[in-house]
């Protein structure tokens, strides 16, 4: 009897099953649950359902009339992933998957988080349906985004600090993954982003793909037409593909991920794997072949992004994919444009987005003045930025 | 006949299990993990594993992945390491089996790798990151260097998946005695015998345990159970990182140490038939 499998474990050339011989029949057991869960109607339903009471789907398209106007060129949408409850589009992805560990009959569900959203995201789902939950995290990660660390507290789960390596979230995915060999019979692992072994970049695409099938339907209501440009930041690479998906094949929709460019390309801080500038190349880290920072040796790179949730070695292997394909423009925006872009956004629209978003519209600020006012582009405004105010106040050096 | 064959071939004649030590390379820096090696060796190891250090190595627990940053700290590079591994070989010939994360060999280039490994006199290699599924191009570079394969079962390894694997090493098979990461438990897991006797329904190829094994009294144990070997990591490692500072006393420790791992080694249940292909 051969399995029955969701999709090829490969994107191209990238992806597959890079991970210890004990996980092995743990990724078998986790891509049959999903294809039942996927086919469950009363499971569906319950997603569903909560999707729309709890989470508050679908999040508002907005029309950015006052940074459209400040920008001077296109018309730039907004699609309100910040306005999910939690503050971020990682809810999406971690209800369906807490449901797809109940349904394995799991009790307990473990975690990695850089920003913290995708930690406190998992947290509240464990809340939701009376789970065990521990999230890891990297020690540097913890202090800037303290204000997470708290909310995963009082949602009751354990935060337990990671201290090796660059102690951001590569070390807290290393973490997870040991935490996970020895568990794996009453834990679930709920991957934050599009990455890891298969089946997770396939698991986390399809919970987070809503996002472009909502923009679409959205967008042709209000426009009778397709956008021009859709644009996300790239971590992992969990909401750009969650907007990107449903336009794939729409090949008059320009796709641009904007990925961490910390102090610069040139200065080696930042985690930027796929734009042109990059001095990365094809490896192999938690599970999956696709770009990776690395040094001389074939030792993986600490990063630097102002951004927690961007700063990450690898990328998400249908990121690499598509990057290769040339269907998706990946680019970069510096810390310093992120943080421009995060006071603009605020200021013009009343609107504070997590620096993570911030490089996307990072983007949109030097993008949208050389474009013409008929055309149209989307930001996938992935969270909101209270997280970020600390620091954003140190970066600025105000005191709050 | 490999160096393993002669080696496991041998000790069954004897009645004995073969004692494995192992060493992440270049911990704690190169010249004085060429004491390491040599002191595991002079103790009377039978087998040794050698772990290429990896920035983020998932399989590892805290002790090896510290080792494993001490040698990235102390600037191991290929090139080092494959040097320090034709020191030993030429010291010694018993076997070396190579552990290594999938990302350094594809870093090095397959092909250009095994051909080094081969060439340095590295018998086998464990990819910790890699199952039989993804090993088709590595394992063909492995195949034309004339490296031998060994693999990773644990209790969770379904029956079918176990048959699969044993078809796939030609070493040994690498039995994990615990889930989780590498380490030192205060006692062996209770489904380490069913575990073996699982797999010898499967192969004759040698079985060796590893993982969470840090006492004589466990090295015993799993040979007891029907292990071909027992494999000690965590623990020594642990021995080197108690003595940064005076590793000059580290290889009279360590063969010390090794020597009383080996003198358990000989509890191994004698069935009078031969145990290996």
């Amino acid at each position: 009897m051969k399995q029955e499998k969701i999709k090829p474990e490969y994107f191209g050339r990238f992806g597959g099953t890079y991970v210890p011989e004990t996980l092995m029949p743990v990724l078998a057991e986790v891509e049959r649950a999903f294809i039942a869960f996927q086919k469950d109607r009363a499971r569906q339903r319950e997603y569903r359902e909560l999707l729309k009471t709890y989470n508050g789907r679908p999040t508002p398209l907005y029309l950015a009339q006052g940074l459209s106007a400040h920008l001077g060129g296109c018309r730039i949408y907004l699609k309100r992933e910040d306005l999910n409850h939690t503050g971020a589009h990682k809810i999406t992805n971690a209800l369906g998957q807490a449901l797809l560990a109940k349904s394995m009959g799991k009790t307990r569900l473990i975690a990695e988080t850089g920003a913290g959203q995708h930690g406190v995201a998992t947290a509240t789902a464990a809340a939701l349906l009376g789970m065990k939950c521990d999230i890891y995290m990297g020690t540097v990660d913890m202090a800037r985004q303290r204000p997470n660390v708290f909310r995963m507290d009082l949602l009751g789960s354990r935060v337990i600090p990671v201290d090796s390596g660059g102690r951001t979230l590569k070390d807290a995915v290393n973490e997870a993954l040991r935490d996970w060999t020895a568990s794996v019979r009453t834990t679930h692992y709920v991957f934050g982003s599009a990455l890891g072994a298969h089946p997770f970049p396939t698991i986390v695409r399809t919970f987070q793909s809503i996002i472009g099938r909502e923009t679409k339907k959205q967008l042709l209501a209000v426009e009778g037409r397709l956008p021009d440009v859709v644009v996300a930041c790239v971590g992992g690479g969990s909401n750009a593909i969650g907007i990107f998906d449903a336009f794939l094949r729409d090949k008059a929709v320009k796709l641009v991920g904007v990925e961490a460019g910390g102090l610069g390309l040139k200065s080696g801080k930042h985690a930027a794997r796929l734009c042109p500038a990059s001095t990365s190349r094809t490896g192999i880290l938690h599970g999956s072949f696709s770009y990776v920072l690395q040094d001389n040796n074939g030792q993986i790179a600490d990063t630097h992004s102002i951004s927690a949730g961007l700063d990450y070695s690898g990328v998400g292997p249908e990121h690499s994919f598509l990057h290769e394909t040339g269907r998706v423009a990946y680019t970069y925006a510096t810390d310093s444009e992120a943080i421009a872009a995060f006071s603009l956004l605020s200021e013009c629209e009343g609107i504070i987005p997590a620096l993570e978003s911030a490089h996307a519209v990072a983007y949109a600020v030097k993008e949208a003045p050389k474009r013409p006012r008929k055309n149209i582009m989307v930001i996938n405004l992935s969270g909101r930025g209270d997280k970020d105010i600390f620091s954003v106040a140190d970066y600025l050096g105000k005191k709050i | 006949m490999n160096r393993y064959e002669k080696v496991f071939h041998q000790l069954r004649d004897q009645n004995e299990g073969a004692f494995i030590p192992f060493a992440v390379a270049g911990d704690p820096d190169i010249g004085a993990s060429e004491m390491v090696l040599k002191a595991y060796i002079d103790g009377g190891a039978d087998v040794l594993e050698i772990g290429y250090p990896f920035s983020d190595p998932i399989a590892d627990g805290p002790v090896n992945q510290r080792g494993a940053q001490r040698a990235i700290a102390a600037g191991i590079t290929p090139a080092s390491f494959f040097r320090l591994m034709k020191k030993i070989r030429r010291y010694s010939d018993l076997p070396i089996g190579l552990l290594l994360y999938a990302n350094t060999a594809l870093h090095f280039g397959y092909r250009d790798f095994c051909s080094a490994a081969a060439d340095a006199g590295i018998d086998s290699l464990l990819i910790a990151d890699m199952p039989p599924e993804e090993h088709g191009e590595l394992g063909r570079a492995m195949s034309v260097a004339g490296l031998s394969r060994v693999f990773i079962v644990s209790e969770l390894t379904p029956p079918r998946r176990m048959r699969m694997i044993c078809g796939e090493v030609d070493a040994f098979v690498y039995v994990v005695s615990r889930l989780g990461t590498t380490g030192t438990d205060a006692t062996l897991s209770g489904s380490i015998r069913t575990t073996l006797s699982r797999l010898r329904s499967f192969t004759n190829k040698p079985l060796a345990v590893g993982f969470g094994i840090s006492t004589p009294a466990h090295v015993g144990e799993v040979i007891a159970a029907g292990a071909d070997a027992a494999i000690v990591g965590s623990a020594l490692v642990k021995i080197i990182e108690e003595n940064l500072d005076t590793t000059d006393v580290l290889p009279g420790l360590l063969a010390k140490k090794v020597r009383a791992y080996k003198a358990a080694t000989s509890t191994k249940p004698y069935n009078g038939r031969s145990r290996y292909a």
